[in-house]
């Protein structure tokens, strides 16, 4: 967790600020003052109330209110499960019941799941074979937009959770010098009725009818229905300093559903040494869905029992983009032949041709294959029998590959569509008249994209296959990617969405290493470890112009250009912090009132040596991607004993850490700081800081993109840790049970990361979301550590 | 044997018949090209491209307030008016007022792309009309068509002369470049040929008279007239401005409201006085048609419990509403002494209004002073009413001509999601005083110096005439106002002093004045004093803002427009 500041150092904190701006601009330092740390001017001190509230509201002593302890919480998980499994030669079935309650690490989140699943097969006479899937579930997501943070990063200390009559307290009034973040536990207590529930029915039906010997048709029907319900509502917190005028309560219902009808023809024929295998078959995908989305605003309740749009006041309002139907199609012929002689020389070719409804016309086709090629040296007479090296394969491959996902449907259409909120306008001032406009640009020659795989590699068996080792060179050249592109789809272009093209190549390389050991050293002791390593290497190799990312309060971070990675972080280099005038003075022109101002502010690189430090001196200044990312899986058992443990990790990666615009700079000035600011450059008493002066405003442009939020993100990370017993089966067959397990299991237990913000396994909701937007760190949903005890028991 | 290769027969032939058809799918809820190509069809993109005229589009970037319509964040730049709330609040515009513009400011970049949303739903517009034939239509669709297409060039010139006011050197996205999505094109320079013959094409196209015109939202022919006015008052055309100018005075289709205050409420909506206006209805439900950029600025708390506390007139323009025992402005010396303010007085503190002293009537529509009523909410109480505090450099005024009259509330207050004010108060983008009043300063370039004073005059007759603001107490007009006429003009620069100020005082608060300063070629010299008189009272405002820097004549170019645009656009200079 961040170290944020306690009242008393942020009270300091804002007094240094208010005084490095003081002498900055020439004012008096001595005639600053805050409402709640200095009101009157002098040195600070944390009220013991806060100034300003009617309702009184105690402060929680010199500390204040350490907000991230007061949203997470340390919580239960129950998960159950129980699987009955019966088989004989002409049927078999398995059904499973399974319920899962996880609590969730911040208050008032949490996720129910219950599953059911039944597998069936059954024998028709010799030749055919009938069978299904199915899996239902229902999920139950409580609060399941809520994610406070970066507010609770944010909220002022001094801020209690409530006031001294019991209601939530808060920021109250923007004069009172505390901000204007939510209280976040109020937050999430309030949306604690706020769910997101989800029914899947998941499944498929077969028949396969073995024709003659060897040639096996199947025909396999399956869909996937998911339906989707979610309520919000947002009440009203008349104890924010922005409090809300009115409660809106939004619904949204989904339903989406897939269905997919496949056939083949499987030919299997040992002859000899010869061994083929050949399947044929084609394929039909539909998806469709449909989501309706409305709020209503205005409830004179604020109770779940009241909670119906129809209880509103105002209007319902039919939220545009979360209203959708769409429909998408994919049909496909595919083939691919297995041959190998003497298990020692493998050969196999794949073709495939597919047809998708998201491109137009001929354009939807498109034709892919692979071959592949292995060699199996030991198994050949003149490899030696008793070397170190027991097994040798040396294998091939190449292929290509499409993909025809777009980021949405009929990318090859100028869509126009109807609105009511962003095309309308009130002709006579009063009566408005929905109008419609291009909502998304279409590019009719979006065609798919195409990856062009290569792979060599080896496998080793070491000492009678203790152990295994595979090594593989791998390079996927990826032509034609499909991205939104917003080099077109430009500020001066439209306000529709940009258009979806085929625009670039990029090269992904590096070595597959796995290593693996396995020993039993006797009967009660054997003991396995697992070693992979994979390195990465990510570049764009053509790409006109350039793709920007996804835009934060300070503009774009990141940038997708010709010989970077995808997404590498792109701004001013900072270089660390002017400590005095005559550093300033010899420096370039930063754009400083004058040589003092420009004390104890970050000094950027002027790379292009002209004196003045503008945006051409922005280069690429990080990049998110890992050089290599590793997992070490070890595994023990000793008697009745079991010991496995899950180690993973990068090298190698940057993360830009946004967070720190909220946390180090005054982007909010009465909201909190982390600790790191205590270390701020002052020019008296604190000359070596390792941050730039305090400061209540925004200079220097220092929130914007640049070196300064770029860390390492390399991590190693304890990912699982589980002990388990099994008592002898003298017990258990005493105890009429076949077998019976006990385990602790420990996830998340420790992380090595010299990184700063909250978790190095940013979540994909802060930011990350979007394929050119890639390690921005924002309001991350930190891991949890999470204690299992749990029961095995066979009957 | 026969059997299974029938099996198998069967089974490809089952494949190869269905598959292509299957993976044609249509759009579905989406318009296509071929139903809007025709009057009705045309007139919903029509509808579209005027809905941008507020700023609000899809695919927002940037700052949500910046893209306002009303263009309050430039009076904010300008001496009218400060940011408003305090200094932390919205940081990205403390910023722009302070003169520590960085090119990524998000508030410049909405404006930009807003700005150029507008001009691509017009140009979605004229798409789509190039793709009819007009010859197959019946007369009445054809001349439709062609009124839409005219209507369309109007609202695109609209949006050109936006940016090239705020950006100066801007690109120019033309229809074939629309439908070939070859959006990045350079700028070179301002679009005033652009904007020229889109306007001329409205005037020839566009309805010659409001009855052949009856929705008061949509250009007559006089009004592209009068925008063709300004277009060349911009650029010192002062004989073509005056052409302009004229045949829209004489054709008698507009004229000044008797009231002031009609310009600025609901009830004088749509009113003779206003030319162009962006239309605001406070609907019910969250008020997409309400004045969504502007929500900031509401007293923050205050009469009716308002966020947020932005934009607040400036002591230097209450200043210049003082006017001398003519009731004639002290254009040279109205910043020698401070009209009587309640800066630094809490509430509870006394605090009398100066009453006595002399000033324009429209000194108390434009600016909320402490002990005058506040559009009818009764007496503004001063310091409780103000977000700001006297640590932050916006002093002791709320704005008035943005916000509801309190008897006006049910028809124009509308609310946003969280709970923000979402005005239905039309926001004229001209009105007829601002006509006359370009009129009267492009008779004044060319020497005709009589026409300026009658054009001037008029504006001030009608000041002179207004009902003015009442006191709370009932005893009469809240203040001493005075306005005079000016008798005579001993020169050009006289009349041209004279036009100008008239033009602060008659459209404070509206959103021109930055962009008169910077044709007049004065905004440095106006601002840099106005940094120091306005330091006389604010402490803290002369040490928070720096220099005023010659290239901010332009707002910069948004970064992120530059890299998106692959480094077609290029810089404003300086930046």
């Amino acid at each position: 967790m961040p170290d944020q500041l306690n009242a008393q150092q942020l009270g300091q904190v804002f007094f240094d600020s208010l005084t490095n701006d003081a002498i900055a601009n020439g004012t008096d330092p001595t005639a600053i003052t805050h409402p709640q740390f200095f009101p009157t001017g002098g040195a600070p001190s944390v009220p013991s109330s806060l100034l300003g509230p009617t309702v009184p509201t105690t402060v929680n002593g010199q500390n204040g209110t350490d907000f991230l302890s007061e949203i997470f919480e340390a919580t239960s998980t129950t998960n159950t499960s129980i699987t009955l499994s019966n088989g004989s030669e002409k049927s078999k079935f398995s059904a499973t019941l399974g319920y899962l309650n996880r609590g969730g690490i911040q208050l008032e989140t949490g996720f129910q799941r219950g599953q059911a699943r039944l597998n069936s097969e059954f024998k028709i006479g010799d030749r055919i074979t009938v069978g299904q899937h199915t899996n239902v579930s229902f999920n139950v997501n409580s609060n399941f937009t809520a994610n406070s943070t970066q507010i609770a990063l944010r909220q002022n200390p001094l801020v209690p959770v409530f006031d001294d009559n019991g209601a939530f307290a808060g920021t109250f009034n923007n004069a009172f010098g505390l901000s204007n973040a939510t209280n976040p536990v109020a937050d999430l207590i309030r949306s604690s009725d706020d769910f997101l529930k989800q029914t899947r029915i998941l499944g498929d039906a077969y028949l396969s009818v073995d024709i003659i010997d060897g040639l096996t048709a199947k025909t396999v029907i399956g869909g996937d229905l998911s339906l989707l319900n979610t309520r919000q509502f947002l009440a009203l917190n008349p104890e924010h300093s922005e409090a809300r005028g009115t409660n809106t309560l939004t619904e949204q219902n989904q339903q989406i559903y897939n269905w997919t009808w496949t056939n083949t023809l499987n030919y299997t024929k040992t002859f000899d040494k010869h061994n083929i295998n050949a399947i044929f078959g084609y394929e039909a995908i539909q998806n469709t869905g449909k989501s309706l989305r409305v709020s209503a605003s205005g409830f004179l309740f604020e109770t779940p029992d009241f909670y119906l749009l129809s209880n509103a006041s105002g209007a319902p309002i039919v939220d545009i983009p979360n209203t959708f139907d769409f429909e998408s199609t994919l049909f496909s012929y595919f083939g691919s032949a297995n041959y190998s002689y003497d298990n020692t020389y493998l050969f196999t070719g794949t073709l495939r041709r597919d047809r998708s409804s998201n491109f137009i016309d001929d354009n939807g086709t498109g034709t892919f294959g692979s071959a592949s090629a292995g060699w199996v040296v030991s198994n050949e007479d003149f490899f030696p029998d008793n070397g170190v090296v027991n097994r040798l394969k040396l294998k091939g491959s190449w292929g290509s590959l499409g993909n025809q996902t777009t980021p949405r449907g009929n990318p090859g259409l100028n869509i126009f569509s109807l609105n009511n909120s962003l095309a309308d306008f009130a002709f006579d001032g009063a009566t408005a008249t929905t109008g419609a406009f291009l909502n998304n640009l279409g590019n009719p020659d979006i065609t798919w994209e195409t990856s062009n795989t290569f792979n060599v590699g080896a496998e080793f068996g070491l000492f009678d296959n203790l152990f295994d080792i595979s090594i593989e060179y791998y390079n996927i050249t990826t032509n034609d990617l499909i991205v939104v592109n917003t080099n077109i789809g430009s500020d001066t272009s439209s306000d529709a969405g940009a258009p979806v093209t085929n625009t670039g190549q990029v090269v992904n390389k590096g070595f597959d290493i796995g290593i693996s050991f396995n020993k039993a050293f006797s009967n009660d002791f054997t003991f396995g470890a697992d070693l992979n390593v994979s390195t990465v290497d990510n570049e764009v190799t053509d790409l006109p112009g350039a793709l920007i990312g996804q835009e934060f309060r300070n503009g774009s971070i990141t940038r997708t250009e010709e010989g970077q990675a995808i997404s590498s972080f792109f701004g001013r280099v900072a270089d660390g912090i002017y400590r005095s005038e005559a550093e300033v003075a010899a420096g370039p022109d930063q754009g400083f009132a004058n040589d003092l101002a420009g004390v104890g502010r970050v000094r950027y690189q002027d790379l292009n040596g002209d004196g003045v430090i503008n945006d051409d001196d922005r280069t690429f200044i990080g990049n998110p991607h890992a050089d290599v990312i590793f997992g070490l899986n070890l595994r023990l058992n000793y008697n009745n004993w079991d010991f496995s443990a899950l180690l993973s990790g990068t090298l190698g990666n940057d993360l830009y850490n946004f967070d720190k615009t909220f946390t180090d700079f005054a982007t909010f000035p009465n909201g909190n700081r982390n600790a790191r600011v205590l270390d701020a450059f002052n020019a008296t008493t604190n000359p070596n800081g390792s941050l730039p002066a305090n400061s209540f405003i925004i200079q220097n442009a220092e929130t914007s993109p640049s070196s300064f939020f770029v860390e390492s993100g390399s991590f190693a990370r304890l990912k699982n840790l589980v002990i388990g017993y099994t008592f002898p089966n003298q017990l258990t067959d005493k105890w009429g049970l076949s077998s019976l397990r006990l385990y602790a299991n420990a996830s998340n237990l420790f992380t090595i990361t010299g990184y700063d913000g909250i978790d190095p396994e940013i979540s994909p909701n802060s930011g990350a979301n979007d394929a050119t937007t890639i390690g921005v760190d924002e309001n991350t949903f930190p891991l949890a550590q999470i204690f299992l005890f749990g029961v095995n028991l066979k009957i | 044997m026969k059997k299974n290769l029938i099996y198998v027969l069967v089974f490809a032939g089952l494949a190869i018949s269905c598959g292509d058809e299957f993976a044609e799918v249509p759009a579905v809820g989406a318009l296509s090209e071929q139903t809007l190509g025709n009057p009705d069809g045309v007139s919903l993109l029509l509808t579209g491209a005027y809905s941008a005229l507020d700023g609000v589009r899809n695919n927002g970037s940037g700052n949500g307030f910046g893209i306002s319509g009303d263009n309050w964040v430039y009076d904010v730049i300008a001496d009218d008016a400060h940011k408003g709330s305090t200094d932390g609040d919205q940081a990205d515009l403390f910023q722009v007022e302070t003169n520590d513009w960085q090119t990524s400011n998000g508030y410049f970049r909405s404006r930009f792309t807003s700005i150029y949303a507008g001009v691509n739903r017009a140009n979605a517009v004229l798409s789509i009309i190039n793709t009819i034939d007009l010859a197959s239509l019946t007369p009445g669709d054809a001349a439709a068509i062609t009124q839409q297409q005219a209507e369309a060039m109007f609202l695109r010139a609209h949006f050109y002369f936006e940016a090239t006011k705020i950006f100066g050197n801007v690109p120019i996205i033309s229809v074939e470049n629309f439908d070939a999505l070859e959006f990045n094109q350079p700028n070179p320079g301002p679009a005033w040929d652009q904007i020229e013959a889109d306007f001329q094409f409205a005037i020839d196209n566009l309805p010659a008279t409001r009855a052949e015109q009856p929705d008061p939202g949509r250009p007559t022919q006089m009004v592209a007239r009068a925008y063709l006015g300004k277009a060349h008052l911009y650029q010192q055309e002062w004989p073509a401005a005056v052409t302009q100018f004229s045949a829209v005075i004489n054709s008698g289709e507009f004229a000044l409201n008797p009231s002031y205050l009609d310009n600025f409420n609901f009830v004088g909506e749509n009113g003779p006085e206003s030319v162009f206006a962006i239309q605001f209805a406070a609907d019910t439900g969250q008020s997409f048609n309400g004045n969504q950029g502007s929500t900031l600025n509401f007293p923050g708390g205050g009469p009716f419990g308002s966020c947020c506390g932005f934009y607040q007139p400036t002591i230097d323009l209450a200043n210049a509403f003082q006017v001398d025992a003519n009731g004639l402005p002290l254009i040279d010396t109205f910043n020698a002494s401070d009209f009587e303010n309640d800066y630094g007085i809490l509430t509870g503190e006394p605090f009398t209004p100066d009453t006595t002293s002399p000033v324009d009537p429209r000194l108390d529509y434009t600016v909320g002073r402490r002990g005058i009523d506040y559009n009818g909410f009764g007496e503004h109480i001063g310091a409780e009413w103000i977000r700001a505090s006297f640590d932050d450099i916006s002093g002791p005024y709320l704005p008035k001509k943005n916000v509801y009259q309190a008897d006006e509330l049910g028809a124009n207050q509308g609310t946003g999601v969280w709970g923000q004010q979402h005005s239905g108060v039309n926001y004229n983008i001209m009105r007829y005083a601002d006509v006359l009043l370009m009129a009267a300063e492009a008779a004044a370039e060319t020497g005709d110096l009589a026409t300026a004073l009658d054009y001037v005059n008029q504006v001030r007759n009608r000041a002179a005439n207004t009902p003015v603001v009442q006191a709370v107490d009932g005893s009469g007009p809240a203040a001493n106002y005075q306005v005079g006429l000016y008798t005579g003009f001993a020169s050009a620069d006289e009349a041209i002093a004279a036009v100008r100020f008239e033009r602060r005082i008659e459209l404070g608060m509206e959103g021109h004045r930055l962009f008169d300063l910077r044709r007049w070629g004065v905004t440095s010299a106006v601002l840099t004093a106005y940094y120091a008189n306005e330091s006389r009272t604010i402490a803290n405002f002369g040490p928070k803002v720096r220099a005023y820097e010659p290239r901010q004549d332009l707002a910069p170019i948004p970064l992120d427009a530059i890299g998106l645009s692959g480094d077609i656009l290029q810089q404003n200079p300086g930046y």
